[in-house]
């Protein structure tokens, strides 16, 4: 590797054994500092990527005004409604977007034996009245992978465009992928207005496990 | 199982020839310099991936990032320890330097070796000056814009620089954004590589010994483990100050970035102060001189340095007139470095406070005048009136109080704002027409009469605003003074 033009090597010669003392000594104190030094880098950076877990504070938010009329006249048919979200996404200024959520006329009866996943699976269940006001709201995020489903006029069901699992107007899994229904929202009335609750529960297992209020 | 490792990749012989290098003379501290400054570059580029993970380049997000970065304490310390393995991986370099001066270790065959070495100082200075720029404070704003103008200094090509290093005409989110691209992969890619080359041609003349006219009867000391065991040794050394600093001295981050904000005060980071110093000294015209010719003329003898020395042999007796010229070199420097610093201990002890933090001006009491009736304490009235010139006053005289030229002025470092409170009452009160002069600048626009339209509470609220913000530090006003105004 390098020129040839210095005298013997310091390695032809072995050492006396006090010399090869001394380098077993350097060798292994070289490895241990290297060591704590790799251990003093590794502790704070494992620490800085440590994430938030946190679901965010509970707000609540206002419907289109016309999409709830929409609702209120309806049949048996979904309609979905449209509302502004107020997120936050990490240091970023809080932002409005554009959100909207589905919501079907259905009573409490029908509801509670259309959906065995939300009344027999008491992790399935919600901290709130998922039928309110003679409604419910659905999050439009399917619970299989979290892609946004459709409602099929024709074949009269909610439809996800993913991996094609499928839910009936009462939000019940028909067939597809999905461990669950859909997730229904919790739904109020203040000053006049219906106002609902943005909640994204874990994907793709059969409990609603909240994952985040804000986005 | 290292026999199956090396029958296969040759990584076990691969390290042994690696570690066996004969060092003329035996190991020494000496000669640590280089590989210490290889360990901090090593920190650096560990603890700087990682602070990507974190840090968002724009305008909008790169300070906010930061604040974050500041928020999280485990993201704060690794951001430390990048700090100050900045300031220690400066500090080696030069270290390092100094000792290839003194030992004459330049000279022939090692010439090249030695231009690699310069482009690196040259890297290392470039990557401590686009990494300023990046938390987006007032301090990363005004150094980096003072840094960016001295191009200026330069005849014809000194726009173009210009131009190129903020990626437009001004200083903004396009200049973070390559600042970013220069700090975080073109320049630690030319380090990467120009240190690859320093190494390889380090291994093919071998190291060059202590300075005596012949080192070839020297006897040979081991590489490993004797010297990298004073590397290591060295290396932990320096860890264990930069863990000790990041502890106790970290960083702390100033308000965003302003560039309405004349009253704020920019200074380089300590191994750009003997430069500022320079600068400093030269009278106007000669600016050039400290910005450029000097600067210039220092680093085109470092490269030409293996030509320079004359002499035949390394040793110290026959090299006299290098090592003067280091030694007076050293000592301009350091002088210089001092001096800045204190003209700027100077600087700082006679210049108004800063206005305390948000948090800690609350403690300003809330005072009962002998008109009756509470009154907001300075800091509460200050935040009401932030609210009431977002609402009324903005739209015209700018969110940052910058004034719009030629219509409306500035009220950020207006001397009228923060001069007798009466007559910004007045001015408030009672509106202002015809031209005006401000800062040399004039302004014809027209400005409402606020009588009617605003309390007298919100009219003291509002002027206590803008004398104590927007880059300015003059006192409050009450609404016992707006209630007493006569014109």
């Amino acid at each position: 590797m390098s020129n040839d033009h210095r005298g013997p090597s310091a390695y032809d010669d072995p050492g006396t054994p006090e010399e090869i003392t001394r380098r077993t000594f350097m060798a292994n104190a070289t490895i241990t500092l290297s060591g704590i030094i790799g251990l003093g880098l590794a502790i704070p950076i494992i620490g800085s990527l440590i994430p938030k877990t946190g679901a965010g504070a509970i707000t609540w938010s206002a419907l289109d005004a016309a999409g709830f009329k929409q609702l209120q006249d309806s049949t048996n048919t979904p309609v979905q409604i449209n509302f502004t979200l107020t997120g936050k996404d990490a240091y970023l200024p809080e932002q409005q977007s554009p959100e909207s959520v589905w919501g079907v006329k259905v009573s409490m009866d029908k509801f509670k034996a259309a959906r065995p996943d939300i009344y027999e699976n008491p992790k399935g269940n919600v901290p709130y009245p998922a039928v309110n006001m003679g409604f419910a709201i659905f999050s439009p995020i399917c619970p299989h992978l979290g892609c946004r489903y459709d409602y099929k006029p024709d074949r009269g069901m909610f439809a996800c465009p993913c991996h094609g699992s499928t839910y009936d107007n009462d939000g019940k899994h028909l067939a597809g992928p999905a461990t669950r229904g859909l997730d229904p929202l919790p739904l109020r009335e203040q000053n006049g207005k219906a106002e609902i609750t943005w909640i994204r529960y874990a994907p793709t297992i059969p409990d609603r496990i909240v994952v985040s209020y804000i986005n | 199982m290292l026999n199956w490792i090396e029958r296969r990749t040759g990584f076990v012989s691969m390290t042994k020839d690696f570690l066996t290098e004969d060092i003329p003379g035996g190991a020494s501290y000496w000669y640590v310099f280089g590989s210490a400054t290889l360990f901090a570059m090593i920190l650096q580029i560990v603890t700087g991936i990682f602070l990507t993970f974190f840090y968002a380049p724009s305008a909008n997000t790169a300070y906010e990032s930061t604040q974050a970065i500041y928020h999280n304490g485990f993201q704060h310390f690794v951001l430390s320890m990048h700090y100050w393995g900045a300031s220690a991986m400066i500090a080696l370099v030069f270290l390092h330097l100094l000792q290839v001066v003194i030992f004459g270790a330049y000279k022939s065959p090692r010439e090249i070796q030695w231009i690699v070495g310069v482009l690196l100082l040259l890297v290392t200075m470039v990557l401590g000056l686009t990494g300023y720029l990046l938390p987006w404070d007032l301090d990363a704003y005004a150094a980096s814009q003072v840094a960016i103008n001295l191009t200026l200094q330069m005849p014809v090509i000194g726009q173009w620089i210009q131009y190129f290093a903020q990626d437009g005409t001004t200083l903004g989110t396009l200049t973070i954004n390559r600042f970013f691209g220069l700090h975080v992969w073109l320049m630690p890619a030319a380090l990467i590589a120009l240190v690859g080359a320093h190494l390889a041609i380090f291994r093919w003349n071998g190291p060059a010994g202590p300075p005596v006219a012949d080192p070839r009867p020297l006897k040979s000391g081991r590489f490993f483990p004797d010297q990298i065991f004073m590397d290591t040794v060295v290396s932990f050394g320096i860890f264990a100050i930069i863990v000790f600093l990041s502890f106790v001295f970290p960083p702390f981050l100033d308000l965003k970035a302003d560039p309405a904000n004349a009253t704020f005060i920019p200074y380089p980071a300590w191994y750009f102060l003997d430069l500022f110093g320079l600068l400093n000294l030269m009278p106007g015209a000669f600016e050039v001189v400290g910005a450029i010719v000097i600067p210039g003329i220092a680093t085109l003898i470092l490269f030409l340095l293996p030509w320079i020395d004359r002499s035949t042999t390394r040793t110290t007796g026959s090299r006299k007139f290098i090592l003067w010229l280091t030694a007076i070199s050293l000592i301009i420097m350091l002088t210089l470095t001092f001096w800045s610093q204190h003209q700027i201990v100077v600087q700082e002890q006679t210049a108004p406070a800063p206005p305390p933090p948000a948090a800690a001006t609350t403690t300003t009491a809330t005072k009962t005048p002998a008109s009756g009736g509470p009154v907001l304490g300075a800091a509460a009235s200050a935040t009401a009136g932030a609210a009431v010139f977002s609402t009324n006053c903005s739209s015209c005289h700018g969110a940052l109080g910058q004034g719009t030229p030629g219509a409306f002025p500035p009220l950020a470092n207006n001397p009228v704002v923060t001069g007798d409170p009466n007559k910004v009452i007045g001015i408030v009160l009672d509106g202002l027409h015809g031209a005006i002069t401000v800062n040399g600048a004039t302004y014809n626009g027209m400005m409402p009469s606020w009588k009617g339209t605003l309390s007298n509470g919100d009219v003291a609220n509002v002027i206590t605003y803008i004398r104590g913000s927007l880059g300015n530090k003059a006192g409050p006003v009450t609404k016992a003074q707006v209630d007493a105004y006569k014109p």
